[in-house]
């Protein structure tokens, strides 16, 4: 078991109305040390998972496992062993932050004091006031605090930046590669690439569900379409790049040409342009942005 | 451990529980304090007796000695005032304990937690309990004090009957309302449906007497359980353990419920 991995879904499906599945099929493995990312617009079932995972519901079909342990049958010691953090995190408002930690850790039944005040100092966390006085970006520090504090071997964090000022989300980026490296795992949801793209390793695309992707960040700027631009040495014939497989002419002006390419048809590209004096050529990766709004938008089963 | 959110039941209510005692208490002895001037006055009697049967019946007036304490507190406490108090605060902390925190959305980082959901509900529903006990408490020191200092001559075995029944009152209404919590994500609904089964108990229980097609539901009556003149007639001990042990049953249902569906999102 101490090689399963740290989360294992087959076929996991959610309706919560017979006509509509809110997660259809998901099969997903991440496995131990990684950080990875889950990604998906408001709405993509990125929340019907993590609380699927946590038995928090239970599925309409399939299975999933968290270090090796069946969400339904071993849930209690699956979830002894890690951390969340909800995207939605209510605390008990009139509670101090400091008892509120205490409360949580009295309820779990094990305590790491040092790793606590470690994290509460590294995230200039407010320990001695009501809850219901912190700021948005204050309680979230809590949430921080208490997913971490007793060092879980998998941490399940929803939208975990929301509401932390930048100088905190490089710090809290810091902690999760920290985690990586120590050989346990984060499993970041997020609708927002910005907060998944700079600290995962790899990356799971869902929408209305399902899971559309899965790969390495690097993978995915490596197949991303290219933005190439050709500058000729005299008035550009954009015409001779239409006909190319894939290949989208954005802009024709004058001697400059910008073309969509995608990584197959670089090389047709080249060539084709070769045909005229150059006078420069540039190529430049589409922004993940772009690929995953082209992956968000386009229609569920057309790829 | 599941004995934090016992701890933490508690906490969160603890004010509300000081003023439903410290109001109990003080009406105790408000009302008891008017029962010299009613004892020595044999008027009243006669007034009740004047009154129509269907109305002494209802309220149970007549079969009671209202110039006795015993029939007094009976009549003044017994019948509705003390039950009410012990059924709206039980009702209010097993709907608020679950369905109340599920829908504030609380209770979603705590189920994340390493326990069972069934411990979870037991904790919770301990809170519950230990809140009608400090309740009964209170009023059992309140009326013997009372009995006391103004010259009730409440019977204490009588005494103590009558007051765990109004706990226990309590208690299959507060457990009553923890398991529609339990099984439905939704406060108002536990209070609802707790709250008009107490309704209808008090209805039953005080029709009974006067028309003949009630009378075989009595048992359906949380009050007639528990009987309404335990000061003068003593309690059927069988039957105030009847009335624990459907409270047990519900709260093992809740338990049961909590543990098979799904926790709600806000």
């Amino acid at each position: 078991m101490a090689d399963a991995p740290a989360i294992a879904t087959h076929g996991l499906t959610k309706r919560y109305r017979a006509d509509v599945a809110a997660l259809d099929g998901l099969d997903l493995e991440v496995g131990r040390g990684e950080v990875f990312g889950f990604l998906g617009p408001n709405g993509a079932g990125k929340s019907t998972t993590i609380r699927l995972l946590l038995d928090l519901i239970r599925p309409t079909a399939g299975t999933a496992s968290l270090l090796g342990l069946d969400t339904r049958r071993d849930g209690v010691e699956a979830r002894a062993r890690i951390g969340y953090l909800p995207g939605d995190l209510r605390l008990a408002d009139r509670l101090t932050g400091r008892e509120q930690l205490d409360s949580l850790a009295r309820l779990r039944g094990t305590t790491r004091p040092e790793l606590r005040d470690t994290l509460v100092e590294r995230f200039g966390v407010t320990l001695d006031r009501p809850i219901r006085e912190l700021s948005k970006g204050n309680r979230q520090k809590l949430g921080v605090v208490q997913a971490f504090m007793h060092r879980p071997d998998l941490l399940i964090l929803d939208e975990p930046t929301s509401g932390l000022d930048p100088l905190l989300q490089e710090e809290f980026r810091l902690l999760l590669r920290e985690t990586a490296s120590e050989g346990r795992t984060v499993f970041l949801s997020s609708h927002s690439l910005d907060e998944v793209q700079h600290a995962a390793d790899r990356l799971a695309l869902i929408r209305d569900g399902r899971l559309l992707r899965v790969d390495t960040v690097a993978a995915l700027r490596a197949h991303a379409v290219r933005h190439v631009t050709v500058t000729f040495a005299e008035a550009a014939e954009p015409a001779a790049f239409a006909g190319l497989d894939g290949v989208r002419v954005e802009s024709a002006d004058d001697r400059v040409v910008r073309l969509a390419v995608p990584a197959g048809a670089m090389d047709a590209v080249v060539k084709a342009a070769a045909g005229h004096p150059i006078a420069d050529l540039v190529s430049a990766p589409a922004q993940l942005e772009e690929i995953f709004l082209d992956l968000y938008r386009a229609p569920p089963d057309g790829g | 451990m599941a004995a934090e959110l016992f701890r933490r039941g508690l906490r969160d209510h603890g004010r509300a529980l000081v003023g439903w005692c410290a109001g109990a208490a003080a009406y105790v002895l408000f009302l008891s304090a008017i029962y010299p001037s009613i004892g020595s006055s044999p008027d009243i009697e006669e007034v009740i007796q004047n009154l129509p049967d269907a109305v002494k019946g209802f309220f149970g007036l007549g079969a009671v000695d209202l110039t006795s304490g015993s029939g007094f507190v009976d009549t003044e406490l017994f019948s509705i005032v003390l039950p009410l108090i012990a059924i709206a605060l039980g009702i209010g902390s097993g709907a608020r304990i679950l369905a109340g925190e599920e829908e504030s959305g609380r209770l979603e980082l705590l189920l994340a937690y390493p326990l069972r959901r069934r411990s979870a509900t037991l904790a919770k529903g301990a809170a519950v309990g230990v809140e009608l006990l400090a309740l009964a408490l209170v009023m059992l020191v309140a009326l013997a004090a009372a009995s006391l200092v103004f010259g009730l001559e409440l019977p204490f075995g009588h005494l103590v009957g009558g007051v765990a029944g109004v706990g226990l009152l309590g208690l299959l209404h507060g457990w009553l309302a923890l398991a529609l919590g339990a099984a439905v994500p939704n406060r108002g609904l536990a209070i609802g449906v707790a709250a008009a089964f107490a309704g209808v108990g008090y209805l039953i229980g005080g029709l009974f007497s006067l028309a003949s097609w009630v009378e075989p539901f009595r048992f359906l009556s949380s009050f007639w359980w528990v009987g309404q003149s335990p000061l003068s007639s003593g309690v059927t001990w069988w039957h105030l353990a009847v009335v624990a042990a459907t409270a047990l049953a519900l709260l093992l249902a809740a338990s049961l419920l909590f543990e098979r569906r799904d926790v709600m999102t806000p």
